[in-house]
């Protein structure tokens, strides 16, 4: 295990030292460095995934859960921007881990748009889902968490970030000078969507997050998965 | 059998995508971007007809509109000024560069469509199980789920609409609850399914030592020979773009947009590396036509 921290000391010391010294790359290339940047979010998180010893029972789980994620969009295709992808990545981190919070977030991005196609917005996609999870998961055990008021303001957060975010690749692709007047008016344009996100978010979570998160539970439970106390 | 383009190893046509994006993004020159954007619509035509590009176009128009409108409302660095409105300046410098981030943009989202394409789910999810194998294995469980649960969720609604459960009418909170409703139910539905599922893998030897892969896609000479293409024509982008000759020079002083001297030579590596979708598909075209004349 050794060598791995090796690689990871120096992956994350090139990291640096290329924010450091190549300033006026990163100014010029705002897109380049944001993929990069999100390389470096998921990458070391996925990479310890994949050494993870799981049973077939717990990715089948993870699978369920990020197409259920995925395939949430449908029924609600009728109500416009009310989709509660969000909710069932979030409940779901709650329950199993920040780690399989984040699994289960970029899964949900990545299918969703392999049915629906690709563009330069899944890796945006990958990271906001995959982080959304990530962090409830984090904070899980924490009164953030278990407590119903501070789940809401998590919920509505997530959904402003969400859409902040998603509207970065825009900007990042140059448009014009990067000034926190651009951002803001980005942001003015998708502002109703943004609102009607994190209210549908918040409106989710307060009817249905206590019981999705028993649920799943119950299910770990009964079937012995994801315990935390399991020789790897 | 697939021919043509698609032909190739999944591999060569992610670095063909990856290298065509970055040079998009690098080659800043009216020029070169809108012989990028007309070689990818070509690519598009040659590949389905056009037929995909068409779902997309009206982002596509919205989002260059958007862009050519704002930017130079926003950028406020240049010399020649066009004309003021609103006591705000319209610098020329300011027009092409939003002219050139449209291209950029345009450019790139033409570009997906060939990417979904050319790049479908098992060529993707192919490269995936290469270097992550246990994600991909849970994006082929789920990608399989995802038809699956669209089938459930029809039942589950059905059902529940003759008990009166619906998203058809009523209150859009009521809408929205009885949609969550549908999604409880097929929650719990799919998880005791799917531990049938995971239990069946289990039966049959998942986890008990290394897994072992079918390869659909093998590697042929041509891909080398693409590879060796794909790395020349990159490298001499790349050069363009480190020595200054593939960017619009707009600030401190406009540089002329006529190109001149290595220029040339470095729009006509940029062209061919961009076309070599259609390289590969005229040259099954002509094959066609060939054999059609021959009968």
């Amino acid at each position: 295990m050794a060598n791995e921290k090796g690689i990871t000391v120096i992956g994350v010391a090139i990291f640096f030292l290329l924010l450091i010294f190549f300033p006026k790359f990163i100014i010029q290339h705002y897109l380049l460095i944001s993929i990069l940047f999100i390389i470096a979010i998921l990458l070391p998180s996925i990479i310890r995934f994949s050494r993870k010893n799981m049973t077939s029972r717990e990715m089948v789980m993870l699978a369920v859960l990020a197409a259920i994620a995925g395939v949430s969009r449908i029924p609600f295709a009728p109500l416009p921007s009310v989709q509660p992808t969000t909710f069932v990545i979030i409940a779901s981190a709650i329950a199993l881990g920040p780690q399989s919070g984040l699994v289960i977030g970029a899964s949900a991005a990545l299918i969703s748009n392999m049915v629906l196609g690709q563009g330069p917005w899944t890796p945006w996609q990958m990271v906001c889902w995959g982080m959304a999870g990530f962090i409830a998961g984090l904070l899980a055990k924490t009164f953030f968490m278990k407590r119903m008021t501070w789940r809401l303001i998590y919920g509505f957060i997530i959904g402003f970030i969400f859409g902040w975010v998603m509207n970065m690749w825009i900007l990042f692709s140059g448009f014009g000078d990067l000034t926190l007047e651009t951002f803001i008016l980005l942001n003015t344009q998708s502002f109703y969507f943004d609102l009607a996100h994190a209210l549908s978010n918040v409106f989710f979570l307060f009817l249905f997050s206590t019981i999705w998160i028993k649920i799943l539970n119950r299910f770990k439970e009964k079937y012995g998965m994801f315990q935390e106390n399991r020789k790897e | 059998m697939l021919r043509g383009f698609r032909s190739f190893h999944p591999l060569v046509l992610l670095l063909y995508y990856i290298a065509v994006i970055a040079g998009l993004m690098l080659n800043q020159h009216p020029i070169f971007l809108t012989a990028a954007f007309l070689s990818i619509i070509f690519v598009n035509l040659i590949l389905d007809k056009g037929i995909e590009l068409n779902k997309w176009k009206y982002m596509i128009i919205f989002l260059d509109l958007f862009v050519f409108v704002f930017t130079p409302v926003f950028n406020q660095q240049g010399n020649i000024v066009l004309f003021e409105l609103f006591s705000r300046a319209f610098y020329l410098e300011a027009v092409i560069q939003g002219a050139m981030i449209a291209l950029t943009l345009s450019g790139i989202l033409a570009l997906f469509t060939t990417f979904n394409i050319v790049m479908t789910p098992d060529k993707f999810l192919y490269l995936f199980s290469k270097f992550f194998p246990k994600w991909a294995l849970i994006l082929m469980l789920a990608l399989r789920f995802m038809p699956l649960f669209r089938k459930r969720l029809a039942d589950i609604q059905d059902v529940q609409e003759m008990k009166g459960v619906s998203m058809k009418d009523g209150k859009l909170r009521d809408k929205a609850q009885n949609g969550m409703l549908f999604l409880q139910i097929l929650l719990t539905y799919s998880l005791e399914e799917a531990m049938q599922t995971a239990d069946s893998m289990s039966a049959r030897g998942y986890g008990l030592q290394k897994r072992s892969q079918y390869k659909a896609y093998r590697w042929k000479s041509r891909d080398w020979s693409m590879l060796i293409l794909l790395f020349f024509l990159s490298l001499s982008t790349l050069i363009g773009w480190q020595s200054n000759k593939t960017i619009l020079t707009l600030t401190p002083e406009l540089e002329s947009i006529l190109l001149q001297g290595y220029s040339w030579f470095y729009l006509l590596g940029w062209f061919l590396l961009i076309s070599l979708p259609i390289w590969t598909e005229g040259k099954e075209v002509i094959k066609w036509n060939f054999y059609q004349r021959e009968i």
